[in-house]
């Protein structure tokens, strides 16, 4: 990409200029598409700046020629005017030249396009880097799948070494198992370019996190190859930007940069299945073996949960260590439309939940325990979803209404709350959504 | 058809039958009509033919239902129906020279001839779906076979209606309704089932004759 | 044609009264009060019927639009639930689009295009009247799915499957969506067709395409457009039905099909369909911004060939709107690449406009405000769209608030300004008389200041992030002060709207008291101005020869030897008195009524219960049959036919003949299948 076009970083000069210009009282907004963060993000507004400069000098030309003309030429009647003004109709070398010359200003753009384009679209086949997997370690093109669904977006890592195809993906409703999986929020590592392959399970989607890159649609059936990176640690908001049924609005997501030491800590934390003390884990074993134990009242709140978690989630949400093998037979998918609900292994590591629209924490780094409580409770209310008072056979789009009591409900939140580690405090600085 | 014949019948102090004289290009309000209107079945046709260009392999992801048309095409059969439509565009062109010549017997009888043959296409066509079907090619079964039997299926209501019109001109003859001077009436009539046999040729050839690798 | 006085006569000897084989009636007369708008095929009345039914439909699509704007006035909005925004700005789109301003061209085609080429009627009168009323049920059929479907359709007007499928729309909304608008594009497609041939075959003589006012050139255009694009539409409308009522598989990933195919089929239908609705508004701006500057258009040829290469051009587009679809890197750059150049024709209207501005003497009317707004606005739009033709941009700007900004710039600021100007400029031909000028003032500034307020801020709120279709929004996004503004700017534009009715009210009331605006009060320069106001059922007296281009006012004005202009006839002198007798004109029938209502009764029948379908196949069957074996003229109607009228009168019944055959191909065509 010519330097012509490439603003610099954070935008220098007019480009912060226009952008405050055209940002007006709101320059802090979390999706701006004017303040990019990201080569490529950085490439498409240097491509656009020029345009908006040149588009905003035409219209101040045609308007002004429009109001000068108007005010010059007006009359206010022409009631008893005989006289005509010149009758000329035509002037041929006038019109090619405004045929001519936009034709050729078209054409420069159209270069200058041509480039960006196939720069944007281009991906860096040498950009491997050093990674620790289960202690060994692997060189990482780094590649994120992006998967869609009714109403938030799921994350895979496939970090084996060898770069996932769109060919072993093949089926988006049977993806092969991950080494991460994970919702609403993805981790980066910086100054690295991120292949994303972009798919979706159910209806047409579309992921965009504007301060890193133009957005891509997420099609079932379809692999959508895309790019991300960020120049800073940070967070970047995103938001689905394809109609995609009821809850739309409500379909939001974070891409999290890290320092490549801080990503490696993440894939570590990640890696990991959940761990429980031993309490729980005696229960986690004795499910896993297909003998679920009795917990009596007297049991732990955390135990407690575990035990509604079991009956009442475990059949959608996967938590790694618990139940993903049980009595030998593996986790199967979700029994909902999209086949799909969030993996909640590491669900205290993200900062966000019920797809991106709430806080897990508060801001003084506590747990938000009183969104958990009211999304459980009631999630139609707060996202609205069919997964109530469906037909016999009707599979649900979004989470149903358990019917849990007050007491399963603390309990089960309780039980959440150990499905560590938790986030850093930056971390929940930066997402607190307002 | 019936329709149009009476019509003009009724109309007779339109003498000169489809005299072009009033009209800016000199073709009659009805034949331009009917030529413009046969552009927008193109893209009609168009539109079907891509979508099923687009799905002529797709069997689905399986294992259910994966038969394709294109597994159980009769080509032979095909071929013969094919043949039938065209013939009938022969005697389509001979009623309306029948008609010019004012032999109104010979007309009708090419008229019959020539819906009989439109629906020995249309049995050949009923007798392909219900055979495909026995066969394991259910509409709902895969796109190959929905895009298959809607396409197919469009073809068939624009030769179905085409018969309407040439037994409502039969009809109208029957009743000494059709006279030289309608030979435009016949002509559109023509026209439109021209396309429709024209179109199928198309059909058959990049559905039927094209192989499927 | 022979002229006989006797009663018709049969050549072949047989009584009338097979005329009436299936005792039809007889063709009714022209009479008064509602039968005769119920059973009319005078295109200046199913113009009128077209200009009211799209003001209704633009008051329901309006309140559409305010509730969006309540709901999106603050963050957190709780006005609507997220099912009925849905429904709501789905069918706030495609009201607007579908029963709004296509109809409201409509209206100005059918009014204006006989009478601009110096014609009786169109080339067939009954079919004219088929699209009028099939259009209308078509209209009322997509309504009723919010009393009796369950709702509105819930997918966007632009319906992307599979969120259109059974699975993700389980509600009827959408089968109302897929059938209505199959009924409507019947209607548009025989519209069209008639329209088309109207402008090849019934023009005056002398009137050779090139001496054609501007307008109607782009109405033609318009029709071709029409013609090619409405099938298209049609396809993808039956494929979804078929997928939806018959379990096909034509866009069910599950099933293994492709849910772009929806997407290429749409909007190859949809991109030319932007310029359906945006050329009539430049024909019209091409009409006044002449009338006003006391000039001629400039470039008449650039004028006519821009808008024949815009129409061309516009089939080359249409994956433009499908740039982060996942189309594949070559695909999107050659489709940035055509997006881009299509900039220069329209660059080339809006520069002639501004020449015939130039040096003229402007004189600004409430229609010349509207056309000079039309210019500016549209070219905020056009600029946009160039920002966003650039496919590396686009990935930013598409599905945001800047698309939305943008579109509504270009449909409302060009098409629906224009259209306004439109009103105000023939309303005087149309009514006998005039809107008041002054309220018509307070209407354009008012509609032009809540139209900036409402989609300029829109540009913002896209560059911030705002994606489209969200019923809600956060504080922390940035979005509330301009979402406010947008709010207070919908309400200025519903109040500009109050203003042009309470303008026609009392406009109306004000007329007995003022004096008649005559033929030609504009001082106007094409045809329909030859005649007297409101124009005469019979349109023109005789035929006028045509020997210029801006006929009418080479007949008020010539040239000096200075070449100066100077005037040659008074408007009095050179108009039609209206006062011809016993001009030979098609008789009404209701049979085009008849068979638009079996096509709804056929919709509610594949929808809720086939049987439905047979009773309104046979309606539908029985209204084509009645249709062509009733007379073509009413026999006890008291015939003089003039010997002038001679040619068009051969036309129309000649016409008539095989319009049946056309419904019936047409109608056939399209309903067949189910």
């Amino acid at each position: 990409m010519s330097d012509l076009f490439n603003v610099r970083r954070r935008g220098t000069g007019t480009g912060l200029l226009l952008a405050l210009l055209l940002a007006g009282c709101a320059s802090d907004a979390e999706l701006d598409t004017l303040e990019p963060q990201s080569p490529v993000a950085d490439e498409i507004w240097g491509l656009a700046l020029p345009v908006f400069i040149i588009a905003g000098v035409v219209l101040v030309l045609v308007c002004g020629a429009v109001l000068w003309l108007s005010l010059k030429n007006r009359v206010a009647t022409y009631e008893g005017d005989d006289e005509f003004p010149a009758q000329t109709a035509h002037n041929n070398p006038l019109e090619l030249g405004w045929t001519i010359g936009p034709a050729i200003l078209m054409a420069i753009i159209a270069v200058a396009t041509s480039v960006v384009h196939f720069s944007i679209n281009s991906v860096d086949e040498e950009n491997a880097m050093p990674l620790t997997v289960h202690g060994e370690t692997v060189d990482w093109e780094p590649t994120v799948v992006v998967v869609g669904q009714q109403w938030w977006w799921e994350y895979r890592y496939y970090l084996d070494g060898q770069q996932i195809t769109t060919e072993q993906l093949a089926d988006q409703r049977n993806l092969p198992p991950a080494d991460i999986v994970t919702s609403g929020q993805f981790a980066i590592p910086t100054g690295q370019e991120v292949e994303l392959i972009i798919t979706s399970r159910d209806v047409i989607h579309s992921h965009w996190i504007p301060a890193l890159n133009g957005k891509r649609d997420a099609v079932p059936g379809r692999f959508a190859p895309w790019k991300i990176e960020a120049y800073d640690p940070g967070v970047y908001f995103g938001q689905c930007t394809e109609f995609c049924g009821l809850s739309h609005s409500r379909m939001r997501m974070q891409t999290i940069a890290l320092d490549p030491p801080d990503f490696q800590a993440w894939i570590d934390e990640q890696m990991a299945p959940a761990t429980f003390d031993a309490e729980l884990q005696a229960y986690v074993d004795a499910y896993r073996a297909g003998e679920p134990a009795a917990v009596d009242d007297e049991a732990s709140a955390e135990l407690r949960g575990l035990d509604v978690f079991a009956a009442q989630c475990a059949s959608c949400h996967l938590v790694n260590g618990f139940n993903d093998m049980v009595n030998g037979e593996p986790y199967d998918g979700a029994d909902v439309v999209s086949g799909s609900a969030p993996d909640l292994t590491h669900l205290m590591g993200r900062t966000t939940f019920a797809g991106g629209i709430l806080n897990l924490y508060n801001e003084d780094g506590t747990v938000n325990v009183d969104d958990l409580a009211r999304w459980i409770r009631d999630p139609n209310g707060i996202k609205e979803n069919f997964a109530d008072g469906l037909a016999d056979g009707e599979l649900p789009r979004g989470m149903p209404d358990r019917n849990l009591t007050e007491r399963q409900i603390d309990d089960v939140i309780a039980f959440l709350i150990t499905l560590g580690p938790d986030a850093d405090g930056w971390m929940i600085d930066a997402t607190e959504v307002e | 058809m019936a329709t149009a014949t009476v019509d003009a019948a009724v109309d007779s102090h339109d003498e000169g039958g489809h005299d072009d004289h009033g009209t800016t290009t000199g073709i009659s309000n009805t034949k331009l009509a009917m030529w413009v209107f046969l552009g927008s079945e193109c893209l009609l046709f168009g539109g079907l033919i891509s979508t099923y260009l687009l799905y002529k392999t797709n069997r689905g992801p399986g294992p259910e239902n994966t038969v394709i048309p294109t597994d159980v095409f009769d080509i032979p059969f095909t071929s013969v129906s094919s043949f039938v439509l065209l013939m009938s565009s022969l005697t389509m062109v001979l009623a309306l020279s029948a008609l010019t010549r004012g032999d109104n017997p010979a007309t009708r009888a090419w008229l019959l001839t020539t819906a009989m043959l439109g629906g020995v296409f249309i049995g050949g066509q009923v007798y392909e779906f219900t055979s495909f079907i026995r066969e394991g090619v259910g509409f709902t079964h895969n796109p190959a076979s929905s895009a298959f039997y809607t396409l197919t299926g469009f073809h068939g209501v624009h030769v179905s209606l085409g018969i309407v019109m040439l037994m409502s001109l039969y009809v109208a003859s029957k009743q000494g309704k059709l006279q030289p001077k309608h030979t435009e009436t016949v002509e559109i009539v023509g026209l439109y089932w021209h396309f429709v046999d024209v179109v199928w040729i198309f059909i058959f050839t990049v559905i039927y004759l094209i192989p499927v690798d | 044609m022979a002229v006989t006085d006797e009663p018709l006569a049969l050549t072949t000897g047989e009584d009338l009264v097979v005329d009436r084989p299936l005792g039809v009636f007889t063709r009714p007369q022209g009479g008064k009060g509602w039968r005769d708008w119920l059973s009319t095929v005078d295109h200046k009345k199913i113009g009128i019927m077209y200009g009211v039914a799209a003001m209704f439909f633009f008051v329901v699509g309006g309140i559409e639009a305010l509730l969006i704007r309540l709901q999106l006035a603050a963050p957190d909005g709780q006005i609507l639930s997220a099912d009925v925004y849905n429904q709501v700005f789905t069918m706030h789109g495609v009201t607007m689009v579908f029963l709004f301003i296509m109809p409201l061209a409509a209206a100005f085609a059918n009014y204006l295009i006989p009478l601009q080429i110096g014609a009786r009627d169109v080339a067939f009168p009954r079919l004219n009247a088929l699209s009028f009323w099939v259009w209308l049920s078509g209209a009322i059929f997509l309504n009723t799915s919010w009393i009796v479907g369950g709702g509105g359709a819930d997918c966007g007007w632009f319906c992307y499957s599979p969120n259109s499928g059974l699975a993700f729309s389980p509600s009827h909304g959408v089968d109302f969506y897929a059938l209505g608008l199959q009924i409507a594009g019947i209607a548009s497609l025989v519209s069209a067709i008639n329209l088309i041939v109207t402008c090849l075959n019934m023009r005056a003589p002398g009137m050779s395409l090139f001496r054609m006012p501007v307008l109607t050139w782009m109405l033609l255009v318009t029709q071709f457009l029409l013609l090619f694009a409405i099938p298209v539409i049609t396809v993808a409308l039956f494929l979804l039905m078929f997928d939806r009522l018959f379990d096909a598989q034509f866009f069910n990933p599950e099933a293994g099909a492709d849910p772009l195919l929806w997407q290429h089929l749409f909007w190859i239908f949809g991109h030319p369909e932007v310029y359906i609705i945006i050329l009539p508004a430049f024909g019209v701006v091409s009409e006044i911004i002449p009338t006003f500057s006391r000039k001629p258009i400039f470039g008449y040829s650039f004028m006519v060939f821009s808008g024949i290469a815009i129409g061309f051009m516009g089939w080359g587009v249409w994956a433009h709107h499908m740039f982060v679809s996942g189309i594949g890197p070559l695909s999107v750059w050659a489709f940035s690449m055509s997006t881009m150049f299509i900039a220069v024709p329209t660059g080339v209207k809006i520069l002639n406009w501004l020449a015939t501005m130039w040096g003229g003497k402007l004189r600004f009317t409430t229609a010349m405000l509207f056309a000079v707004g039309t210019v500016a606005m549209f070219t905020i739009g056009g600029l946009s769209g160039v920002t966003h033709a650039l496919a590396p941009a686009d990935t930013q700007q598409t599905d945001t608030y800047y698309i939305v900004a943008h579109f509504h710039y270009v449909i409302f600021g060009g098409g629906v300004l224009g259209l306004m100007g439109g009103l105000y400029f023939w309303w005087p031909k149309v009514f006998g008389f005039m809107l008041n000028e002054t309220w018509g003032k307070v209407h354009f500034w008012t509609m032009l200041i809540g139209f900036n307020l409402t989609f300029g801020p829109m540009h913002v709120l896209g560059l911030q992030g705002m994606s489209r279709r969200i019923d809600t929004y956060s504080p922390g996004f940035g979005f509330a002060f301009w979402n406010l503004i947008a709010t207070i700017g919908a309400f200025i534009i519903a109040l500009s709207v109050v203003v042009f009715f309470l303008n026609v009210w009392k406009s109306r009331r004000d007329a007995p008291h003022l004096p008649a605006p005559g033929p030609d009060p504009w001082d106007a320069r094409s045809l329909e101005w030859m005649i007297q106001s409101p124009a005469p059922e019979h349109n023109f007296d005789e035929v006028p020869i045509v020997e210029s281009d801006d006929e009418w006012w080479h007949r008020k004005y010539g040239y000096d030897e200075n070449k100066n202009v100077v005037r040659i006839a008074t408007i009095e002198e050179a108009t039609q008195k209206g006062d011809a007798v016993g001009v030979h004109l098609p008789a009404p029938s209701f049979w085009p009524l008849v068979v638009a209502l079996g096509l709804p009764i056929i919709g509610y029948g594949l929808i809720f219960n086939l049987w439905l379908c047979v009773l309104g196949g046979a309606l539908v069957g029985l209204g084509i049959y009645s249709w062509a074996l009733e007379p073509v003229d009413d026999p006890d109607a008291d015939h003089d036919h003039g010997h002038d009228d001679h040619d068009d009168d051969d036309d129309d019944d000649d016409g008539e003949g095989a319009e049946a055959e056309m419904a019936d191909a047409t109608a056939g065509a399209e309903e067949g299948a189910d």
